[in-house]
C-alpha cells in the first residue's frame, strides 16, 4: 500500500499528460473539420449530437438501469424550443442555450419524480409514452409547424478576428460534445458511479450505505435530460427539423447506438452513435434495403453481442489479463503453497489489526467515524411496541419491544417466519412499522427513511448480499462511505479535475482496503470482481462495507450463513473487537452456539410476539424459548 | 349518441384485439412484442396481395391468419427466444422485436409498394339500423367477436387446467417448468395466439383501412395505448381499454373536432398513468388493497395498552 501511495504522483503525472494529449488532438481535429467540405462536416455534425445524446441516455440506461426510450421526446423538446424561441421571439441562440438546457433537465426531473412508482420496464413505456405524445403535438401544433417542420434558425458566425477558425457551428458542436464527454466520464470516475450501479442492482444495499436513491434517480435522469436537450440546441442548427426525426423509433435508435456501441462503457455510446449515424451514407442501397439490413444488424447484435462492441473488446482483454494473471499465480503457489489465498485469510483468525489503523488517515476532524457518539446514558437502540403487517397478509410482528444498550452485542434468534429479518428491516429503515417507535442513539427515527438513519450512524449487512457484481470488492465497501463524505454527487460533474475530490477518492479507496484487510481479506481479493468471488468472501465484504464507515450501530443479519468454521471464528473475533471499540451490535443468526458465545443479551421471537429478552444464560435456561426454538 | 357509442366500440374492438395481442404474449414470457402492430399489417397485405391476383376472400383471408400466426411464431425463435436465454429481466427483447417490426415494414413496402392496394370488401356494403344508429355489419361483427374471444380467452385462462398452468407460468417460469409446465410450449402458443389476434383485427380493420405496409406503426401505437389504458397484466383487461379509446376517439372527433382523435388518446393515457399506473382495468386490486389498509390503520388507532 506504501509503494502505491508513493508510486501515485508519476502515474498520476503520467495520466495528465495523456489527457492533455487527447485533448490536444481532439481539438486540432476539430479545427481541421471546421475548415473542411460542408458535406463531411454536416455528416460528422450529425454524429456528434447524436454522440451526445447516446452519451447522455447510457448515463441513466447503463449506470442507473433507467431504459429510457424518452430521450427522442426530450431532444425534440430541446431542438424545437431553441428554434422556435429564436425564430418566434427573437432570442440569441445564445442566450437560448441554458433556457433549452435547463428547460429540458426540468421536464426530466418531473417525468423522473412521476415515473418513480414504476420502475423497469414501466420506466420503459413510460418514457415511450412521453416521445409519442410530444411526436403528436409536434404533428399538430400550428406553432411547431406540423408535419412540415420548422427551418433550422442560422448559426451567428465568428466575429471577423475570429473569422480564420472556421466553421462557428463546429466549434460549438465540438464544445458541446467535449462539455457531455467531461461531464459522464467525471461521473464515471467519481465516488457516485459506484453508488449509481449499487441503485441499479442492490437498492436496498444503497439506502443502507446512506444513499437518498429516489432523489438520485431523478437527479441524474434530468442531468440526462439536460444533455438531451443539449443536443437538441445543437440539432436545431444542422438543418429542417420534422416531427419524423424524434419518433419513438428515434427514441430505440438512440438505445441501439448504446446497445451496438456497448453500454455502461465510456467509448460504446460514442462507436455507437458514429457507427448508426453513418452507416445509411455509407451504406448507399435502396433505403427499404437499408431498413431492412439495419433490423436485422439490431436483431444480429442483441442476440450475439449483447455487450455491444466495446463489451466484446473489454470482456477479451479482461480474459487475457486473469489468463496473465493465473500463470503468475500458479507460479507463486508452486513455490509458497502456503500462499492460498483462502487459507491464509482463515488461518490468520488472529483479529488482523488494531482497531485504530484507520484512524491514522483521518486527519482529526475528517468525516469517517462523524457518527454521534453514544449518549452516556440510555439505550443505543431502543424499539417498543413495534407491530408490522404486509399489504393484505398477516401480521409478521405484534407489539415487539427490542431494547439495546450501548457497546453490547444483542443476539436475534428465532425460528424461520417469526419476523426477524421483518424486524431488522423496520430497525434499518427498509420498512415502515405500523405501530411503534424507534430511537436511534437517543433520537426518534421510526418517521426517519433507510439513508437517514445511515446518517445516525446505523448500518447493516442483509442476509444474503446483493453487491455490484462488475465491481471491485474494494469498490464495493467503498460505497458503505457514502455518507461520510460531502457533495459527492455535485463534486462528480468534474470530478477528476477537483483536488479535493480526487483526495476523498484515494481515501475512499484506502479506507475500504484497510477495512478489507481488517477482515482478513488481502489485496488480491479487494482488487476482485465480487461476480468472481466465492460467496464468503461476498459475505465478508458486505461486513466490510457496512464497518468501514465506523458506524456506532451495526445490524448483522445471519452473517454466518456459507461461512466456514474457520471464517465463523473469525467473524466472531471481529464482532469483539468491534465491541471493545465502542460498536453497538445487533445480530441475527441461527447458530446458537455463535449466540450464545458471542451476545451479551439474546431476544428470541416467535410468530412475530416477544418470547424473552435476557443473558445468554436466561434464555437458554427458559422453558419457551426451548419449547419454541431450542428443542429439549 | 348511440351512433357515437357503437361506432367507437367498434373502432376500439380493433384497437382492443390488437392490445390482447400484445398482453397474451406479455402475459406468459413478459415480453412486450413491438410487431404486433406489424403482424396486424402482414395479415392485411398478404390477403390484400392475394386478392390482387384474384383469389377468393375465403382462400385469402385463410392465408392471411395463417401468415400473422408464423410471423409470430417467428419472431418468437428469431428474435425473442435467443436474448430470453441471457436475463429474462433484461429488456433487449424490446430491440430484437423492434428490429423485426422494422424488417416487416420495408419488406412489405418492397414487395407491395407504399400506396395503398384494396381489401375485399366483406361485409362493409350493407348497413343496418339499431335504434336509430346506422353500423356496416362488419362494424357489428368486429364488437361481437371481440367481445367473444375476450370471454372464451377468459373462461380459458382461468377455469381450465391448461390456462391455469399458464397463469403459473406467468407468476414464475421456473417454478413452472420445475412442476412439469413446458414453458416453451407456452411461449410458443402466446406468440401464435398474439399473431391470431393482431391477424383478426387486420381482416377486420382491412375493409375500412386499406392495405398498405404503414399500417402496422399506426395500430401498434394505437393497440400500445390501449394496452395501457387498460392494464398490461391482463389481456381482457386490454380488451376494456381498447373498447374505452376507441369510444373516447371517436367522442372527441365527434364533440371536439374531427382532428382531436389524433391527441386525445394521448391525453386519456397520461391521466390513466397519473392516477392509476397499473392501467383502469387493474386498479380494483390495488384499491381495495390500500382500502383495506386504510381500515387497518384506524383500527390500530384504537388505545392500546401502554407499557
Amino acid at each position: 500500500m506504501s509503494t502505491a501511495l508513493l508510486a501515485r504522483p508519476r502515474a498520476a503525472r503520467a495520466r495528465g499528460a495523456l489527457w492533455v494529449g487527447i485533448l490536444a488532438a481532439y481539438v486540432l481535429s476539430t479545427v481541421a473539420l471546421a475548415h473542411s467540405s460542408s458535406y463531411h462536416q454536416g455528416l460528422l455534425l450529425v454524429a456528434a449530437v447524436f454522440a451526445i445524446l447516446a452519451l447522455s441516455l447510457d448515463l441513466v440506461a447503463g449506470a442507473t438501469g433507467l431504459y429510457s426510450l424518452g430521450h427522442a421526446g426530450l431532444f425534440a423538446i430541446g431542438a424545437y424550443g431553441t428554434t422556435i424561441l429564436q425564430a418566434n421571439y427573437g432570442w440569441s441562440v445564445f442566450l437560448a442555450l441554458p433556457v433549452v438546457v435547463v428547460a429540458v433537465g426540468l421536464v426530466g426531473i418531473v417525468i423522473g419524480a412521476l415515473s418513480l412508482r414504476v420502475s423497469g420496464l414501466y420506466f420503459a413505456i413510460t418514457t415511450l409514452i412521453f416521445t409519442i405524445i410530444v411526436n403528436v403535438l409536434l404533428s399538430n401544433l400550428s406553432i411547431t409547424g406540423g408535419y412540415q417542420g420548422l427551418a433550422s434558425p442560422s448559426f451567428p458566425s465568428f466575429p471577423h478576428a475570429l473569422e480564420r477558425f472556421g466553421s462557428p457551428l463546429v466549434w460549438a458542436v465540438s464544445g458541446c460534445l467535449l462539455l457531455t464527454v467531461t461531464v459522464v466520464w467525471s461521473i464515471r470516475s467519481s465516488a457516485l458511479y459506484p453508488v449509481l450501479l449499487a441503485i441499479r442492482d442492490s437498492e436496498p444495499f444503497a439506502s443502507s450505505a446512506g444513499v437518498r436513491t429516489a432523489a438520485t434517480r431523478v437527479l441524474i435522469f434530468g442531468l440526462s435530460a439536460a444533455l438531451a436537450g443539449l443536443a437538441g440546441w445543437t440539432f436545431s442548427f444542422l438543418g429542417f427539423i420534422t416531427p419524423g426525426q424524434f419518433n419513438s423509433t428515434a427514441s430505440i435508435n438512440i438505445l441501439v447506438m448504446v446497445i451496438l456501441g456497448g453500454m455502461n462503457t465510456r467509448l460504446g455510446p460514442i462507436c455507437g452513435a458514429v457507427f448508426v449515424s453513418l452507416f445509411p451514407v455509407v451504406v448507399t442501397i435502396n433505403p427499404l434495403w437499408q431498413e431492412i439490413l439495419f433490423g436485422a444488424i439490431f436483431i444480429f447484435v442483441i442476440v450475439f453481442f449483447p455487450e455491444g462492441f466495446v463489451g466484446v473488446v473489454a470482456r477479451a482483454a479482461r480474459r487475457v489479463e486473469r489468463l496473465v494473471t493465473d500463470r503468475r499465480d500458479e507460479r507463486r503457489i508452486a513455490l509458497e503453497p502456503a500462499a492460498d489465498v483462502v487459507r491464509h485469510s482463515q488461518a490468520t483468525g488472529r483479529v488482523v489489526d488494531p482497531p485504530d489503523l484507520a484512524l491514522e488517515l483521518d486527519p482529526p476532524g475528517a468525516p469517517v467515524g462523524k457518527a454521534l457518539p453514544a449518549p452516556s446514558t440510555g439505550p443505543a437502540l431502543e424499539a417498543r411496541g413495534i407491530s408490522f403487517g404486509y399489504a393484505g397478509g398477516v401480521e409478521v410482528l405484534r407489539n415487539v419491544d427490542l431494547v439495546v444498550s450501548p457497546g453490547t452485542i444483542h443476539g436475534l434468534i428465532g425460528p424461520n417466519g417469526s419476523g426477524k429479518s421483518t424486524l431488522v428491516n423496520l430497525l434499518s429503515g427498509q420498512l415502515a412499522a405500523q405501530a411503534g417507535t424507534i430511537s436511534v442513539m437517543g433520537q426518534r427515527a421510526e418517521h426517519l427513511r433507510a439513508w437517514q438513519r445511515a446518517e445516525l450512524g446505523l448500518m447493516r449487512t442483509f442476509q444474503t448480499a446483493v453487491m455490484v457484481q462488475e465491481l471491485s470488492a474494494q469498490d464495493n465497501v467503498a460505497i458503505g462511505l457514502f455518507s461520510q463524505f460531502r457533495r459527492i454527487g455535485s463534486r462528480s460533474l468534474a470530478w477528476p479535475m477537483i483536488p479535493s475530490a480526487r483526495r476523498d477518492s484515494r481515501k475512499m479507496a484506502v479506507a475500504a482496503a484497510e477495512a478489507l484487510r481488517h477482515l482478513g481479506l488481502d489485496q488480491s481479493w479487494a482488487r476482485a470482481r465480487v461476480a468472481d468471488i466465492p460467496h464468503g468472501v461476498e459475505q465478508l465484504t458486505q461486513l466490510a462495507a457496512a464497518c468501514v464507515s465506523r458506524p456506532s450501530i451495526l445490524i448483522l443479519d445471519e452473517p454466518l450463513a456459507g461461512l466456514s468454521a474457520g471464517e465463523v471464528g473469525q467473524v466472531a473475533a471481529i464482532l469483539r473487537e468491534l465491541k471493545a471499540s465502542g460498536v453497538t451490535i445487533i445480530v441475527v443468526e441461527h447458530q446458537t452456539r455463535f449466540i450464545f458465545d458471542v451476545c451479551d443479551k439474546v431476544t428470541v421471537l416467535a410468530a412475530g410476539e416477544l418470547v424473552k429478552t435476557g443473558s445468554a444464560v436466561e434464555v437458554r435456561g427458559d422453558d419457551r424459548v426451548r419449547e419454541v426454538y431450542l428443542g429439549q | 349518441m348511440l351512433q357515437v357509442l357503437l361506432t367507437g366500440l367498434s373502432t376500439g374492438a380493433i384497437y382492443g384485439l390488437v392490445a390482447m395481442g400484445f398482453a397474451v404474449v406479455f402475459y406468459v414470457t413478459r415480453v412486450i412484442n413491438f410487431a404486433t402492430g406489424q403482424l396486424l399489417m402482414v395479415a392485411i397485405m398478404i390477403t390484400a396481395g392475394l386478392s390482387t391476383l384474384h383469389w377468393h376472400a375465403y382462400v385469402s383471408i385463410p392465408i392471411g391468419l395463417v401468415a400473422s400466426v408464423v410471423g409470430g411464431v417467428l419472431i418468437y425463435f428469431v428474435a425473442v427466444r435467443p436474448v430470453l436465454r441471457f436475463n429474462r429481466l433484461s429488456f433487449a427483447w424490446l430491440v430484437s422485436s423492434l428490429g423485426v417490426a422494422i424488417i416487416l415494414e420495408s419488406g412489405a413496402a418492397l414487395i407491395w409498394g407504399t400506396s395503398s392496394l384494396s381489401f375485399p370488401q366483406l361485409l362493409n356494403g350493407n348497413d343496418v339500423r339499431i335504434f336509430g344508429a346506422a353500423l356496416t355489419w362488419q362494424q357489428i361483427t368486429t364488437i361481437i367477436l371481440a367481445i367473444a374471444v375476450t370471454a372464451a380467452f377468459e373462461v380459458f385462462r382461468t377455469k381450465t387446467l391448461f390456462g391455469k398452468l399458464g397463469m403459473a407460468i406467468s407468476a414464475d417460469p421456473d417454478i413452472a417448468s420445475a412442476m412439469g409446465a413446458n414453458v416453451t410450449g407456452y411461449a410458443v402458443l402466446a406468440f401464435a395466439l398474439g399473431g391470431l389476434l393482431a391477424g383478426v383485427a387486420g381482416i377486420l380493420v382491412g375493409p375500412i383501412s386499406f392495405a398498405n405496409p404503414y399500417l402496422g406503426d399506426t395500430f401498434g401505437i394505437y393497440g400500445f395505448v390501449a394496452l395501457m389504458i387498460g392494464g398490461i397484466e391482463r389481456p381482457a383487461a386490454s380488451m376494456g381499454g381498447g373498447l374505452l379509446l376507441g369510444v373516447l376517439s371517436t367522442v372527441a372527433s365527434t364533440y371536439i373536432n374531427p382532428l382531436a382523435s389524433d391527441w386525445f388518446p394521448f391525453v386519456v393515457v397520461i391521466a390513466v398513468l397519473l392516477l392509476t399506473p397499473n392501467g383502469v382495468f387493474m386498479s380494483g386490486r390495488a384499491l381495495r388493497r390500500s382500502l383495506s389498509r386504510v381500515v387497518r390503520s384506524t383500527t390500530r388507532a384504537t388505545p392500546r395498552p401502554t407499557l
